[in-house]
C-alpha cells in the first residue's frame, strides 16, 4: 500500500514528457470516478444503462489487460482466448448457481463473488497451463493455431457436455454478487441497510466492482511488467535463442506469461456471468477472441494504458457507435434526398441494413491497417515500437532493455 | 532458433511423461475406432459406401483448399488466414456468375449445363486468383521482413475484411446454390454414387494433379522450390522472389476458388462465414498431410474428409468439430511435421 | 494507508449519493401529456430469423402506434434486436433486458421470440418485476414444471423466477402441443408412421422435436433415425438423409427455426429422397422457402397461434396494418399474435395507472395487471392467463406450402388445452 502511494505521488510530481504512461493513468482513473457522476447529471438520472454499459466494457478492458500480457509482453499469439474467458465463466456457472443441483452432483454451490473470482481465476490458469505446457514449444505461428484450435473445441465442450452444462441452452439465473457492506446504500438500488450480503441489482455496484477489479490489475501487471520476469518476457519476445543463452527458462517464462493471461481472461469471465447472470456456450467464439486482439494491438501490444484506451474504444465502437449507425445513415440518406438507398431492393437491403453489417469489415480494417500504417498501435510503448519498426530479425533492441525498466 | 525449439520438442517426447501421453493417445485412438468398426459393421456395406462416398468427395474439396495453404506456408511461413474466405468467395462469385454465363436451373442435369460450368469456373478461378495477388501485393509484402507477429495479424485482418464484404454483399443468410448437376447416380451394392460425387471427385483429383505437374515440372514450379529453400540464395540466382510469391498466392486462391464453386453445386448452400471452419479444416488437412509438401495436402484432405463423413454418418455430428480440432493440436504437439513431412527445411 | 482508502472509498460513496439525489427530482409534470411510457420489444430483426422476427416487431410497433397515448401518457415504441451473426443469441436477450431495465420509462416488453433468449431474460427480468408477454415462445419448460425439464433444459420455471413471483406471459401453445399436432398430422393425414427427427439442439428444436417422437411413437408410429446437429458449423445433412432413406422415412421432422439452417436439409434431400418435410413455428416463414429452394413444395408447419385471417372480426385492424406496412413480407404468422401481446401490455398499463390513482405505475404493478388479464379478445383469439402465464386456451393452426410462387397457406386450426 505505501508503494502505491508513493507511486501516486511520483506520478503526480514526475514531467508528463518523461513518462506519458502516468499521464494517462491518471486521466483514466480521474475519467473512471467522474463518469458515473458525469453520466447522472448529463442524462438527468437515466443514465443508468450507460453505466451498466461501461461495467461491460471493463470486462473488454481486463481481457485486454491478459491478453496484452501475453502477446504484448511475451510475444506469443493466442487466437483462442475467449476459450478461458469461457472457462472463467463457467467455473462461476457451477460454483454460483442451482444448476449443479440437475447435474449428476445433485447439489447446488454458492459460493460468494468474491471467492468464486479466485476459483474462475485458479480453473483458468490451470487450463493455460495444461494447454500451454506442451504446445509453447512450437514456433509461433503453429502456437496462434493451436491456440485457435482450443478456442474452437472449448465452447463445443461446454456446448456438447449437456449433462454438466445444459448444453447449448447456456446456464442461467446465476447468483449476483453480493457485497461487503461498505458499499452497500442508496445507491445499490434500495434503501440503506446494514445488512451483510446484500445482494445488487443496480449497474452502478456492477461499476464499481468493476472499476476496483481493473485498477487492482493495472497494478499487478505493471508491477509484473517491471519485475525481472517482465524482462525475462521481453528477452523470450526479442529473440528467443539469445533468451535462452542468457539462463532464461524460455518455456517455463511462456508458460508464466499464458497462464497468468488465462487467470485474467478467467478472473473476467467470473464477473462477466455474475454481471449476465447467464452463460451459454456461443458467448465465447473466434470473434471475441478477435476483438480482444483487435483492442489490444489497436491501443499497442505491450503497454498497459494503450491497450485499456484500445478496449475501451473499441468497445465504444462496437456496442455504442456502431447500432445507432444504421439509423443515422438511413436518416441522413433521407435528409439529403437520397431515399432510394434506404428501399431493399435484391441483395441491397437498405442503407441501415448495410450499415448493420459493417463490423466484420470494420474489425479487418483495423487489424490490416494498424499492421500496415502503425504497427506499435495508437499508445504505443517505446520499446515495443522500434521493435515493430525496426523489425527484429535485423536489428535487436536488447541495449533498450535496461533504459525501460529503470 | 527453431532447431533448439525442435530439440526441446523431441526431448518433450521422449520423456517419461510424454511417453506415456503417447501411449495414452495412440490408445484413445485405437479405442475410436474400435467403436466406430462395430457401429460400420452394425449398419450393413451399402451405407458404408454411402459414407464413404460421401467423405471421398468431401475430402476431394477439403484438399483442394488445403493445398493453398500449404503452397503459402511452404513459400513464405505464412498461415494465410484468409485462404479460407477466399474459398467461401470463390463460391459467392460463382454464384453470381452462373446467371450471366446462363446457368440456370432450367438446364440442370443436361448437356447444356457443360459449357457455361466450364466458363464459370475459369472466370471464378480468374477473379480469385486476381483477389488474392492483390491481397498479397497490398497486405503481406510490406511486411515480409516484419516479425513473424506482423503478418500473421494481418492474414487474421485480412481473413475479416474479407467476410465482411461477403457479409456485406449478401448478409448472413445460407445462400441456397441451384442443383444444377445430375442428380441421378450408380446404384452399388444398394448405395448410390450420385453422378455429383464422380464429378466433384474427378475435377478435384484433375486439379490436384495438373498443379503437382506444374510444380515439378515447369519453370515457375521450379523457382517455387527454389524460393521454398532459400529465399536469397534464389534471389541471386536471377529469380524473382515477387513475382515467384504472386505467382504462388494466384494459383492458390485459384485452386481456392475451384474449390468453392464445387463446394457451392454439391452441397447446394453457402453462408459468408463458412470459410471460417471450413478453412480451419482444410488447414488441419495441411497440417496432417505436412504442411509445405503437395501431395500431404491431398492425403490430408482426404483422411479429413473420411473422418468428417464417418463422424457425421455413425457418431454424434455435434463431436465432429471438436474430433477435428483436437486432431489439430496432437498433429502439431506430437508430429508437426505431419505424415508425409515437411517438403521444406526448416529454417 | 489503509485508513486513507477508506476515505477514498467515501469520497466516491459520497459523490455518488449526490449523483443520485440530484436525478431524483426531476421527471413528472411536463406539458400537456403526463409524460412518457416505452412499450420495448426483442425479436430477432436481422440474420435467418428475421423473417419472424421482423414481421413481429411490426405487429408491437403498430399496435403501439395505434395506440398513441394512454390515460395521458405518450405511449412510442423501442425495438431491440437479439441476433448475434445471423443467429438469435441468448446472451445478446439478456443484455438487451439489462438495457430496457435500465431505462425508468420502460414498464414492460413483448417477447422475444426464441425459447432460448426467454430462458436468458426471464431470471433478469424477475430480479426487476419487469413484465415479458410473449408470441412465440412455445418451450413448456418455460413456465410449466415437468420431470424432464431439469435434465432437457437444465431449469425448471422456479429457478427461472428468483424473486418467486410470475412475470413472464405467452398466448402461444406450449410444445406440449405443438410436437403432438405435428405428430398427430403426421400420422393422420399424411399417413406417415416411419419419420426421420432432427433438432438444432437449442431449447426449442430439442423440445419440440421429442414432443413430436413422444407422440409418434404413442400413435404407433416409429422414429427411424433420430440426430442433433450444430447447426452452426454443419452444412452437410447427406448421411443423416441417407441413413434415414435406408431406413424407409416416410417424412423428415426437423426442430428448428430460421436461424439455424431449418430448410437447408429439404434442399439436400433432392436425389436421395422425395417425402414430406414437417416443420414447428420456427420454419413457416419466407426464409425456410428460400432455403428449400427448389425443394421448397410438400413443406407442413406447425404454428402455435390463431392465423388472425380467420378471424372476420380482425379484417380492419389486419388492412390499417397493411396500410401501414405495405412490403409483402411484412406480415408474418407471429405478427398478430406479437400485435394482441403488445395489446394486452397496453390494457395492463391503462389498469396499473388507474390502479395508482392516474400516475405513472410500478412495474410490479404493470406485471400485476397483466396477470390479471381476462378474456382479452384480440385479433387471434381471447386470452386469459393462467398462474403458470400460459394462456388458458391456447390454438394450433397448420399451415402447407403450396401455390405459385409457393407460399405458406393455412390449412386448418383447432383450440388445445383447455
Amino acid at each position: 500500500m505505501r508503494r502505491l502511494g508513493s507511486r501516486l505521488g511520483s506520478i503526480l510530481e514526475s514531467d508528463p514528457r518523461k513518462n506519458p504512461n502516468a499521464v494517462v493513468f491518471l486521466l483514466l482513473a480521474l475519467g473512471a470516478i467522474a463518469f458515473p457522476i458525469g453520466v447522472q447529471i448529463v442524462t438527468r438520472g437515466s443514465g443508468s444503462f450507460l453505466i451498466s454499459q461501461a461495467a461491460d466494457a471493463g470486462v473488454y478492458v481486463l481481457l485486454a489487460i491478459g491478453l496484452n500480457v501475453v502477446v504484448g509482453f511475451a510475444g506469443l499469439l493466442d487466437l483462442g482466448y475467449a476459450a478461458f474467458f469461457a472457462i472463467g465463466a463457467y467455473t462461476y456457472a457451477f460454483v454460483a448457481s442451482d444448476h449443479m443441483e440437475f447435474t449428476p452432483i445433485h447439489q447446488a454451490i454458492h459460493i460468494p463473488f468474491w471467492i468464486a473470482l479466485l476459483v474462475g481465476m485458479f480453473a483458468a490458469a490451470t487450463a493455460g497451463a495444461i494447454l500451454g505446457a506442451p504446445t509453447l514449444r512450437l514456433r509461433g505461428d503453429y502456437l496462434a493455431i493451436v491456440t485457435l484450435g482450443f478456442g474452437e473445441i472449448v465452447p463445443r465442450l461446454f456446448r456438447n457436455a449437456a449433462t454438466w452444462t445444459s448444453g447449448v441452452n447456456g446456464i442461467s439465473a446465476l447468483d449476483t454478487p453480493a457485497l461487503p457492506i461498505w458499499i452497500n446504500g442508496p445507491w445499490s438500488g434500495d434503501a440503506f441497510a446494514v445488512v451483510q450480503n446484500f445482494k445488487i441489482i443496480d449497474p452502478l455496484a456492477y461499476y464499481v466492482i468493476m472499476a476496483i477489479l481493473v485498477a487492482i490489475s493495472v497494478v499487478l501487471v505493471n508491477n509484473l511488467r517491471r519485475s525481472r520476469m517482465g524482462r525475462a518476457w521481453m528477452a523470450v519476445r526479442e529473440d528467443e535463442v539469445a533468451a535462452a543463452a542468457m539462463g532464461v527458462n524460455t518455456v517455463g517464462v511462456k508458460l508464466l506469461a499464458f497462464g497468468i493471461g488465462a487467470a485474467f481472461s478467467g478472473f473476467a469471465g467470473t464477473f462477466y456471468g455474475a454481471k449476465l447472470s447467464l452463460v451459454s456456450p456461443e458467448n465465447f467464439g473466434f470473434t471475441v477472441s478477435i476483438t480482444i486482439l483487435i483492442m489490444v494491438v489497436l491501443g499497442g501490444m505491450g503497454n498497459i494504458p494503450g491497450v485499456i484506451v484500445g478496449a475501451l474504444l473499441i468497445y465504444y465502437v462496437i456496442f455504442n457507435i456502431l447500432p445507432g449507425l444504421p439509423q443515422q445513415a438511413a436518416d441522413f440518406a433521407n435528409s439529403i434526398g437520397a431515399t432510394g438507398l434506404n428501399t431493399p431492393s435484391g441483395d441491397w437491403p437498405g442503407l441501415s441494413g448495410e450499415v448493420q453489417r459493417l463490423k466484420f469489415l470494420i474489425f479487418g480494417l483495423i487489424l490490416v491497417l494498424t499492421m500496415l500504417l502503425r504497427p506499435q498501435g495508437l499508445l504505443p510503448s517505446r520499446q515495443r515500437a522500434e521493435e515493430l519498426q525496426k523489425g527484429v530479425h535485423e536489428d535487436t533492441v536488447i541495449e533498450d532493455l535496461n533504459a525501460e525498466t529503470t | 532458433m527453431v532447431g533448439s525449439l525442435k530439440q526441446a520438442r523431441v526431448a518433450f517426447v521422449e520423456a517419461p511423461i510424454g511417453r506415456l501421453v503417447n501411449l495414452l493417445v495412440i490408445l484413445a485412438v485405437l479405442y475410436v475406432i474400435f467403436i466406430l468398426a462395430t457401429k460400420i459393421l452394425a449398419q450393413g456395406p451399402s451405407y458404408f459406401l454411402q459414407i464413404l462416398t460421401y467423405g471421398v468427395a468431401n475430402g476431394a474439396i477439403y484438399a483442394l483448399v488445403a493445398l493453398g495453404y500449404t503452397m503459402v506456408y511452404g513459400i513464405i511461413e505464412l498461415i494465410n488466414f484468409a485462404h479460407g474466405d477466399l474459398f467461401t468467395l470463390g463460391g459467392f462469385i460463382s454464384l453470381f456468375l452462373l446467371p450471366i454465363f446462363g446457368a440456370d436451373a432450367s438446364k440442370a442435369g443436361t448437356a447444356g449445363i457443360i459449357l457455361p460450368l466450364i466458363a464459370v469456373f475459369l472466370v471464378t478461378m480468374l477473379i480469385c486468383g486476381a483477389i488474392n495477388v492483390s491481397i498479397e501485393r497490398v497486405a503481406y509484402r510490406p511486411l515480409r521482413r516484419a516479425p513473424r507477429l506482423a503478418p500473421l495479424i494481418t492474414a487474421v485482418g485480412m481473413s475479416f475484411v474479407l467476410e465482411g464484404l461477403m457479409f456485406l454483399w449478401k448478409g448472413p443468410f445460407n445462400l441456397p446454390y441451384p442443383n444444377l448437376l445430375p442428380t441421378t447416380g450408380i446404384a452399388i451394392g444398394g448405395a448410390t454414387i450420385g453422378l455429383k460425387d464422380i464429378f466433384v471427385i474427378a475435377l478435384a483429383a484433375i486439379l490436384m494433379v495438373v498443379l503437382a505437374l506444374f510444380v515439378s515440372r515447369s519453370t515457375l514450379g521450379k523457382a517455387m522450390r527454389a524460393t521454398a529453400q532459400d529465399q536469397d540464395a534464389t534471389e541471386l540466382m536471377g529469380i524473382d522472389i515477387n513475382r515467384t510469391i504472386a505467382a504462388t498466392f494466384f494459383i492458390g486462391a485459384v485452386l481456392a476458388g475451384a474449390g468453392g464453386t464445387i463446394f457451392g453445386l454439391y452441397y447446394n448452400t453457402l453462408v459468408f462465414d463458412l470459410g471460417f471452419s471450413a478453412g480451419l479444416f482444410a488447414f488441419t488437412a495441411a497440417v496432417f498431410g505436412g504442411i509445405g509438401n503437395i501431395q500431404g495436402a491431398a492425403l490430408g484432405g482426404l483422411l479429413i474428409g473420411l473422418i468428417t463423413a464417418m463422424w457425421d454418418g455413425y457418431m454424434e455430428s455435434t463431436w465432429t468439430q471438436v474430433i477435428i480440432f483436437a486432431i489439430l493440436i496432437l498433429v502439431l504437439v506430437f508430429r508437426p511435421t505431419g505424415l508425409l513431412g515437411m517438403r521444406v527445411p526448416e529454417k | 494507508m489503509q485508513r486513507r482508502w477508506y476515505t477514498a472509498g467515501a469520497i466516491i460513496a459520497g459523490l455518488a449519493m449526490v449523483a443520485t439525489a440530484c436525478t431524483g427530482g426531476t421527471g413528472g409534470g411536463g406539458g400537456t401529456t403526463k409524460g412518457e411510457i416505452i412499450v420495448a420489444s426483442d425479436q430477432p430483426t436481422s440474420g435467418g430469423d428475421a423473417s419472424d422476427g421482423i414481421p413481429a416487431q411490426n405487429g408491437i410497433q403498430f399496435a403501439v402506434e395505434q395506440a398513441g397515448s394512454i390515460k395521458g401518457f405518450k405511449l412510442t415504441f423501442k425495438g431491440w434486436d437479439d441476433t448475434v451473426n445471423g443467429n438469435h443469441d441468448p446472451q445478446k436477450g439478456a443484455q438487451n433486458i439489462q438495457e430496457m431495465i435500465a431505462d425508468a420509462k420502460i414498464l414492460g416488453m413483448v417477447g422475444p421470440n426464441n425459447s432460448n433468449v426467454a430462458r436468458a431474460m426471464i431470471p433478469i427480468a424477475n430480479r426487476a418485476s419487469f413484465v415479458m408477454i410473449s408470441a412465440a415462445n412455445t418451450n413448456e419448460c418455460l413456465t410449466q414444471t415437468f420431470p424432464y425439464c431439469e435434465a432437457d433444459t437444465g431449469t425448471t420455471p422456479a429457478k427461472l423466477r428468483p424473486n418467486g413471483v410470475n412475470n413472464y406471459f405467452r398466448i402461444a401453445a406450449a410444445d406440449t402441443f405443438q410436437g403432438p399436432a405435428a405428430a398427430d398430422y403426421a400420422v393422420d393425414t399424411l399417413k406417415a408412421t416411419k419419420v426421420a427427427v432432427w433438432s438444432d439442439n437449442e431449447t426449442f428444436g430439442k423440445g419440440v422435436a421429442d414432443k413430436f417422437s413422444t407422440e409418434l411413437q404413442k400413435k404407433g408410429g416409429t422414429v427411424v433415425v433420430r440426430q442433433d446437429f450444430d447447426t452452426k458449423t454443419t452444412n452437410d445433412w447427406k448421411p443423416f438423409l441417407t441413413d434415414a432413406k435406408n431406413k424407409g422415412a416416410q417424412a423428415i421432422y426437423a426442430g428448428a427455426t430460421s436461424g439455424t439452417k431449418i430448410c437447408i436439409p429439404r434442399a439436400q434431400m433432392k436425389g436421395i429422397l422425395d417425402v414430406p418435410y414437417m416443420v414447428p413455428d420456427g420454419g413457416v416463414n419466407a426464409q425456410c422457402i428460400k432455403d428449400a429452394a427448389e425443394s421448397a413444395a410438400n413443406m407442413y408447419g406447425t404454428v402455435a397461434a390463431a392465423d388472425a385471417n380467420q378471424n372476420p372480426d380482425a379484417k380492419a385492424t389486419i388492412d390499417a396494418f397493411k396500410a401501414r406496412f405495405t412490403k409483402k413480407e411484412d406480415v408474418g404468422s407471429y405478427t398478430f399474435p406479437a400485435y394482441d401481446c403488445a395489446k394486452i401490455l397496453i390494457d395492463a398499463i391503462g389498469r396499473a395507472i388507474d390502479a395508482n390513482g392516474g400516475n405513472l405505475p410500478s412495474r410490479e404493478q404493470v406485471r400485476k395487471a397483466v396477470s390479471e388479464t381476462k378474456n382479452f379478445k384480440g385479433t387471434t383469439g381471447t386470452y386469459t392467463f393462467d398462474p403458470n402465464g400460459d394462456p388458458t386456451s391456447p390454438t394450433m393452426a397448420i399451415f402447407q406450402t403450396k401455390g405459385s410462387p409457393l407460399d405458406w397457406v393455412f390449412v386448418k386450426q383447432f383450440g388445445v388445452g383447455g
